[in-house]
């Protein structure tokens, strides 16, 4: 700030006679909007730029409050999260009926859409490095032999074979639907959503395995690789 | 995948993978979720209600409140952000029916002089001092400011949610701003 003695000073003033005639509120607003266009009459005024300093290191202040707070409460310890989870209502989820046979009066064999997922989601044991997330039934399923398709999101460890699993994953989820509903299953459409940060190893750069002829996962619609937003 | 590696891979899962299992009714992702955020969550809601016995309250009312519409959130990775809506409405709601509605006080917070924080590192002293400022304010202008610097609401949300005009919100974040920064420059 070269060739503006009166910049250091003078003091920090929050009103309007202080300000060049501007007010605080004007200053805020002004800063919300990134300072654009320039308002000269905003930034040639010393009160005004000292003022937006405050403002700016408040506002770069925020966020460190936030992080000092949080750091400062207790470890969440194992029983406040069991008392959580003893007050929802876990049959919340469970969806629709789906009937496990052909309608035979007097006989009634169904299971329920939220078993279905849970069934959906155990497939991901036989798969390394997987993790199965949302999923979906699509189709009538209320009625026994309705084509259907299931449709989920899965996240992947990093250095995971992703084509190579997805295809186990769905050869899994096919037999265990298989073996344990009587959904008529046309399509598995599985989405990366996620893949997790990678392990370092020490002495080079981590590997992304590919194995040799494996196929494009035509099925994968989204592949969302992005490390930094993985926690 | 073993159970402690399994459960290991949830707890280090993105939030859009962890919420939409609990969508589905995985208790086990939604505990993830709970022990993730509590933290953040207790801390936001203290801001709203310090020195409230309710904060506890606060949060575990919201985590039932998430647990019940989860499968209607439509952007499962923006679930923190979500979680901190739920927070801060839950604790607005205990404010309000804490203290009469009439009650936005034009009165001039008033600076103890035993309030100076501790001269540490910068950072460290700045931080406690925007802290002690923000403890000073009169509740109506510290809500605001809470709601809108911490909980990154819009003016017109945070008029809707203290059901204030938003003239008043806009008077009261000024004053809040005003006081803020003068305090802090007395301790600069």
């Amino acid at each position: 700030m070269t060739g503006e003695p009166d910049y250091d000073l003078k003091t920090l003033g929050v009103e309007p006679e202080e300000l060049d005639g501007f007010t605080l509120e004007d200053l805020t607003d002004y800063l919300d909007e990134g300072r654009t266009p320039p308002n000269p009459a905003i930034e040639e005024s010393a009160g005004c730029r000292l003022a937006l300093d405050a403002l700016e290191r408040l506002r770069a202040l925020t966020p460190e409050l936030l992080a000092a707070d949080v750091a400062a409460e207790p470890a969440t310890d194992e029983g406040w999260v069991q008392g959580i989870l003893a007050g929802i209502a876990l049959d919340a989820r469970a969806g629709r009926r789906i009937p496990l046979t052909e309608e035979v009066p007097g006989r009634d064999l169904g299971i329920t859409e939220g078993a279905i997922r849970g069934l959906i989601r155990a497939a991901e044991t036989a798969v390394p490095g997987v993790l199965v997330g949302r999923c979906f039934i699509d189709g009538e399923v209320e009625e026994f032999g309705v084509p259907v398709r299931i449709r989920l999101e899965i996240g992947v460890a990093f250095g995971t074979p992703i084509p190579a699993s997805v295809e186990l994953l769905r050869t899994e989820i096919a037999a265990r639907l298989r073996t344990h509903t009587g959904l008529n299953v046309t399509g598995i459409d599985i989405s990366v959503r996620d893949v997790s940060a990678p392990i370092v190893v020490a002495g080079g750069e981590p590997a992304w395995p590919e194995p040799a002829g494996s196929e494009p996962t035509r099925e994968i619609h989204s592949l969302d690789i992005n490390p930094e937003d993985n926690r | 995948m073993s159970g402690e590696r399994f459960s290991s891979a949830l707890e280090n899962a993105d939030d859009r993978i962890v919420a939409g299992r609990a969508a589905d009714g995985d208790a086990a992702a939604f505990a993830v979720l709970v022990r993730r955020y509590t933290p953040m969550m207790r801390a936001y809601a203290r801001r709203i209600l310090p020195g409230s016995a309710e904060v506890d309250d606060v949060v575990q009312d919201t985590f039932i409140t998430a647990w019940a519409q989860l499968p209607e959130l439509e952007n499962l990775e923006r679930v923190k952000s979500w979680l901190m809506r739920i927070t801060s409405r839950k604790a607005v709601d205990r404010l309000r029916s804490s203290r009469p509605h009439a009650d936005i006080d034009l009165v001039e917070p008033v600076a103890s002089p035993a309030a100076t924080p501790p001269r540490r590192a910068e950072a460290l002293a700045s931080v406690a001092a925007l802290s002690a400022a923000l403890k000073e304010l009169p509740d109506a202008q510290r809500e605001c400011w809470v709601l809108r610097e911490l909980g990154d609401y819009g003016y017109d949300e945070i008029a809707e949610e203290l059901d204030l005009p938003l003239s008043t919100v806009r008077g009261l974040l000024a004053r809040a701003r005003k006081y803020i920064i003068v305090r802090m420059e007395q301790w600069r």
